[in-house]
C-alpha cells in the first residue's frame, strides 16, 4: 500500500498558514500534475513551482489527492519499527474522511513546513494526534465548503464520507472532482474547523496493519543501506580502536592497490576508503596501515570506569526519619549498545551550491542544518531524504555517519554511501551509560516506606552539550517513585568519560526504573508484604493502580508456582503512559534462567494504532529480557570489546517464553501517551524480582547471569 | 576481473567482480539491485542475508562469489512474484514486522523450514529459527506467522 519513497520532495508548501504548527498545503487535481511537482526540483520556491506547474492546484502540503481518488499522506516522522507511516496516516485518513485502502504514505523531506521533525522521546503521536487530524478534517471541511458551493447549498448540509460529500438531496461528488476549487478557498480558521469525537472514530483505535507491510515482505522496501544514486561510490571507514584517537601516519599504497578501490581520503573520524562497491572498500580498508597517535584513552578499561562511578559523591545520602527500620543499597549497570538491526549508514552528494543526503534518520532537519552550516549552503539547497530506519532506538539521532558520508563525499566529489560494518556499528556507538545507584528508605513500624533517597552516578548524554542542570533534568528521568510517600530529591552525580554516550530506547528510565522497582521489592521483602499488593496500597495514581491490577489478574499473580519458579512486578509512568508488567520464570540450580511468560498491562490513552501498541510494548520487553540476562558493553584498551551479535547477546527465537508475552490495553480517552519506549523500563526489574522470588536472592547488578545468580547470597 | 554467470530468483545473471572472494551478498546488493538480502553483520551470525541456494538457507555473506557455480540462488524478491507465497501473506496478515529489516531473512529461513517440515512445531521453528536476530523483539509473531502459513496448530 505504501508507494515507494520518493526520491524526490512531496509537494512542497503552498499556502502557509497556521495550525498548531507552520503547515502548508498542496493539493493536486490531476495525478500527471501531481507527478511533475513530485519530480520537480525540490528547494523550489512556491512560486517557481507554481510557473513551472501552470495547472497545479494547492491545498495542503500534507495531503496529495490523486485523479483516482487516491490519497497520500505526508510522513514528517521517521519510522524504525514504531508504525508512525501507519498510524500518522490514519489520524489524518480518519478525520478527512476516507477509505483506508485508498491511503498511501511518503516520507516528507526536511522543511520547516513539517515544524519539529526529530522522531524520539516516544513523541510522535503525543506531538501529532491533533495536528495531524486537524490537517485531515481541515482538507475535508474545504471540500466540503467547496462540493457546497458548486450545488449553491448550505454545507451545514453536506456530509462527507468515504472519499466523497453528499449533499442533502442525495446528489455526491467526489474529493477529486472538487479538489481544484477548495484549493480557492481560504483556509478555515481552526475554530471554525470541527473534529471529531472519539465516539465517531473509524480507523483511530482499530488494530490496523502497518502499510508498510507489502513492501516488506518483497523486498522492494528501501532502507538507508539500499539507496542507490547515479555516480555513487561506496566508502567504508577505519576508526581509531580507542576513543578520540587520531592517525599518526597513513600508508595507503596497498589500499588504493586493490582493484576496484578509487580514492582514500582522511577524514575527522579517521580514514575512508572509497570503492565501486562495499566489497572493494571493505577490502581497501582491510589493507590500509594506519599508525595511531598517542591516546591517554588507550589505557582505559571497564574497571576503571566503575571505581569513577562508585567514588563520585559530594554528600552521603539522608538518613530517613521515624524509620523503624533504614535500608540501603546499591545497584550497578552496565553500558549498553543499539544494536540496530541496520548498522549506520549514510548517502550523501555534496556539491558547490547544493547537496543531498539519503538516511535512516532520526533528526532529518538536524541533518540539513548540519550540511547547511557545515559546506555554507543555503538551507533550501540541501535535501534530506529520509529513508525507512532499521531500527533506531535513539542511535539514529545521533550525525557521526551523516558527517562521516558527507565529509567523504566533499573530498572525493561524488555521492558516496559510507557503511559500518557490524563490528564498526558495535564499537563506534553512543552507549547508554553505565550508571551507579544508591537507594536507601526507612519503613515505618507499620511498613510504609519513608525517606526514600536516591543516588545516580553517571555520564550525561545531551545533543551538542548543554547546561549541567538540563542534562540532570534528562537523567532524573524515572527516578520518582510513583508512589505516595516521603522522598528526598534525587542526588544525581555527572562523570565524564571519554566514553560516547547516547539517548537509549527509555533514556535514563532504562536504569533509574530498573533501581526503583528493584528496591521498592527490597522494601516489601522487608516489611514482610506481598510485593504487588504494596505498591498497590502505596500507588499513587488511580491509572497506576488499574494497571497494577489488570497485570496481577491476568498473570494469575495469586496462584502459587513451585519451587524454583516466580513471578515479579515492577511499574512505570513515563513518557504519558502507565504500565505494570508481571515476568514469570524458572531458575534452574545451574543458575540458568528460563523465563516462563510475561504479562503487561498499559494505559496509554487512546491507543491510536492498538497493534502497533502490542507490537511495541512486546518488543520493548523482549529488550528488557535481553539487557537483564544476556547483553553488556564492556571497555578494553580505550575501545568497546564487543563487535557483533555473538558476543553482544540478544535474544532469539530460542530465548524466548513458551508461554508468551502477552499486553494487555486498557480502554482510555485520556490523552495518548508514549508507546515507542516505555514497555522497555518495568521488564529488567520484574525479572529481578521474579529472581528474587524464585531464589531468595537479590541480583543488584546487570545483566543476571547464570554465575551471578549462582554467586549472590 | 573474472565473469561469472549466476543463476537468481531464475534468471542467469552476468557478473563481472574483481575478486572471486566477493560474497554473494555485496554481488546481489552491489551488482544486482536486489537490496532485499540485507546486510546486518557480515560473519554469519545474524541471518539479515539468508538466500536460499539450491533451497538451503545460507547467509549470502559466507558465500563467495566463485562458490556458487551453478547453484540456483533465489532472493525473497523471487519468492514469488506477487506477494503470493503463503509465507508472505502470513507476514502481512499477522502484521509480523516491526522495523522490517531482519523480515526478508526471517521469511527465506522459514521458507526453507516449511520445504523440508510442512508442519512444525514450536520447537521446530526455534531450533530453525534462532539463527535469525530480530532487534524489534517480533519472534512471537515470526512463530505464529509461520503456523498460519504452514496451516498447522502447534
Amino acid at each position: 500500500m505504501a508507494s515507494k519513497l520518493s526520491r524526490r520532495s512531496f509537494i512542497k508548501g503552498a499556502t502557509v498558514f497556521t495550525l498548531n504548527m507552520a503547515v502548508g498545503v498542496a493539493f493536486a487535481g490531476r495525478e500527471k500534475t501531481v507527478a511533475a511537482i513530485t519530480t520537480g526540483r525540490v528547494g523550489d520556491s512556491l512560486v517557481d513551482l507554481a510557473k513551472a506547474n501552470p495547472e497545479l492546484v494547492m491545498l495542503n502540503a500534507w495531503i496529495k489527492l490523486d485523479a483516482q481518488g487516491l490519497v497520500t499522506v505526508a510522513i514528517p516522522k521517521a519510522d524504525m519499527g514504531q508504525g508512525v507511516r501507519t498510524s500518522l496516516a490514519m489520524l489524518v485518513a480518519d478525520e478527512l474522511e476516507v477509505a483506508w485502502e485508498n491511503v498511501r504514505v511518503e516520507q516528507a523531506i526536511a522543511d520547516g513546513v513539517y515544524g519539529n521533525m526529530l522522531t524520539a522521546g516516544s513523541g510522535t503521536i503525543m506531538q501529532l494526534y491533533n495536528p495531524m487530524r486537524l490537517i485531515g478534517a481541515t482538507a475535508r471541511h474545504m471540500l466540503t465548503q467547496a462540493a457546497a458551493q458548486t450545488w449553491g447549498v448550505d454545507a451545514a448540509g453536506c456530509r462527507a464520507e468515504a472519499g466523497k460529500i453528499t449533499a442533502p438531496d442525495g446528489k455526491t461528488l467526489r474529493y477529486e472532482e472538487v479538489a481544484a476549487a477548495a484549493t480557492k478557498l481560504p483556509i478555515p480558521a481552526r475554530n471554525q474547523v470541527k473534529l471529531k469525537e472519539a465516539a465517531d472514530y473509524k480507523l483511530i483505535g482499530k488494530p490496523t496493519n502497518r502499510i508498510d507491510n507489502p513492501d516488506v515482505v518483497s523486498g522492494r522496501a528501501e532502507y538507508g543501506l539500499d539507496v542507490k544514486v547515479p555516480g555513487m561510490l561506496y566508502a567504508a571507514v577505519l576508526r581509531a580502536p580507542a576513543f578520540g584517537g587520531k592517525v599518526a601516519s597513513l600508508d595507503d599504497s596497498a589500499a588504493k592497490a586493490i582493484a576496484g578501490v578509487k580514492a582514500v581520503v582522511q577524514i575527522s573520524t579517521g580514514v575512508a576508503v572509497v570503492g565501486e562497491n562495499t566489497w572493494a572498500a571493505l577490502s581497501g580498508r582491510d589493507a590500509l596501515k594506519v599508525t595511531w597517535a598517542e591516546n591517554p584513552t588507550a589505557s582505559l578499561d571497564t574497571a576503571q570506569v566503575w571505581e569513577q562511578l562508585k567514588t563520585a559523591k559530594t554528600s552521603d545520602l539522608p538518613p530517613p526519619t521515624n524509620a523503624a527500620k533504614d535500608l540501603q543499597v546499591a545497584y550497578e549497570l552496565p553500558y549498553l549498545a543499539h544494536a540496530t538491526m541496520e548498522p549506520m549508514n549514510c548517502t550523501a552528494d555534496i556539491q558547490a551550491d547544493r547537496a543531498e543526503v539519503w538516511a535512516g534518520t532520526q533528526s532529518p532537519d538536524g541533518v540539513q542544518r548540519l550540511v547547511a552550516n557545515k559546506f555554507q549552503i543555503p538551507l533550501k539547497n540541501v535535501i534530506v531524504h529520509t529513508t525507512l530506519l532499521g531500527g533506531g532506538f535513539g542511535r539514529r539521532v545521533e550525525m557521526d555517519f551523516i558527517t562521516e558520508a558527507i565529509e567523504t563525499s566533499a573530498a572525493v566529489k561524488a555521492p558516496v554511501k559510507v557503511t559500518f560494518t557490524r563490528s564498526d556499528d558495535m564499537k563506534h556507538g553512543y552507549y547508554r551509560p553505565a550508571s551507579y545507584h544508591v537507594l536507601r528508605s526507612g519503613l515505618t513500624a507499620q511498613g510504609k516506606p519513608t525517606g526514600w533517597s536516591h543516588r545516580v552516578t553517571t555520564s550525561g548524554v545531551s545533543l551538542g552539550g548543554g547546561p549541567a542542570f538540563v542534562v540532570n533534568f534528562i537523567i532524573a528521568a524515572g527516578t520518582e517513585p510513583p508512589y505516595d510517600f516521603s522522598k528526598f530529591p534525587v542526588d544525581i552525580q555527572q562523570v565524564k568519560t571519554p566514553i560516547p554516550v547516547g539517548f537509549w530506547r527509555s533514556v535514563y528510565a532504562s536504569q533509574n526504573v530498573f533501581v526503583v522497582e528493584s528496591f521498592m521489592d527490597e522494601l516489601a521483602a522487608a516489611a514482610n508484604r506481598d510485593p504487588y499488593e504494596f505498591r498497590l496500597e502505596n500507588a499513587e495514581s488511580p491509572r497506576m493502580k488499574a494497571v497494577l491490577q489488570l497485570a496481577a489478574e491476568k498473570s494469575n499473580w495469586a496462584e502459587k508456582l513451585p519451587a524454583g519458579k516466580g513471578r515479579g512486578i515492577a511499574c512505570l509512568n513515563e513518557f504519558g503512559t502507565y504500565v505494570a508488567t508481571v515476568v514469570e520464570l524458572s531458575v534452574a540450580e545451574d543458575g540458568n534462567v528460563t523465563v516462563d511468560r510475561v504479562t503487561a498491562a498499559i494505559d496509554c490513552g487512546v491507543a491510536v494504532n492498538p497493534r502497533t501498541v502490542d507490537a511495541q510494548i512486546t518488543g520493548a520487553i523482549v529488550d528488557g529480557l535481553s539487557t537483564a540476562l544476556m547483553s553488556r558493553i564492556t571497555i578494553a584498551n580505550g575501545g568497546v570489546e564487543q563487535s557483533s551479535f555473538r558476543d553482544f547477546q540478544w535474544f532469539r527465537m530460542r530465548n524466548m517464553p513458551q508461554g508468551k508475552i502477552t499486553v494487555h490495553l486498557i480502554a482510555s480517552n485520556e490523552a495518548p501517551g508514549g508507546i515507542g519506549e516505555v514497555g522497555y523500563p518495568a521488564t529488567g526489574p520484574a525479572v529481578a524480582n521474579a529472581i528474587f522470588a524464585a531464589t531468595g536472592k537479590r541480583l543488584r547488578r546487570l545483566p543476571m547471569q547464570a554465575s551471578d545468580i549462582l554467586d549472590a547470597k | 576481473m573474472t565473469i561469472f554467470t549466476i543463476m537468481v530468483n531464475g534468471t542467469p545473471q552476468r557478473v563481472e567482480a574483481d575478486d572471486p572472494n566477493m560474497p554473494l551478498l555485496w554481488v546481489l546488493r552491489d551488482k544486482l539491485d536486489l537490496t532485499g538480502t540485507k546486510y546486518g553483520c557480515g560473519i554469519g551470525a545474524c541471518g539479515a542475508c539468508t538466500t536460499l541456494i539450491d533451497g538451503e538457507p545460507l547467509r549470502s555473506c559466507q558465500v563467495k562469489i566463485a562458490e556458487v557455480g551453478d547453484r540456483k540462488i533465489t532472493t525473497i524478491e523471487g519468492l514469488s512474484p506477487d506477494l503470493s507465497h503463503p509465507l508472505q501473506q502470513a507476514w502481512m496478515q499477522i502484521d509480523v514486522p516491526q522495523c522490517g529489516y531482519c523480515q526478508a531473512g526471517q521469511i527465506m529461513n522459514a521458507a526453507a523450514l516449511l520445504a523440508k517440515n510442512a508442519q512444525p512445531t514450536d520447537i521446530d521453528i526455534d531450533e530453525a529459527m534462532s539463527d535469525n536476530v530480530c532487534r524489534c523483539g517480533t519472534y512471537q509473531r515470526i512463530r505464529e506467522a509461520i503456523h498460519l502459513a504452514a496451516g498447522s496448530k502447534k
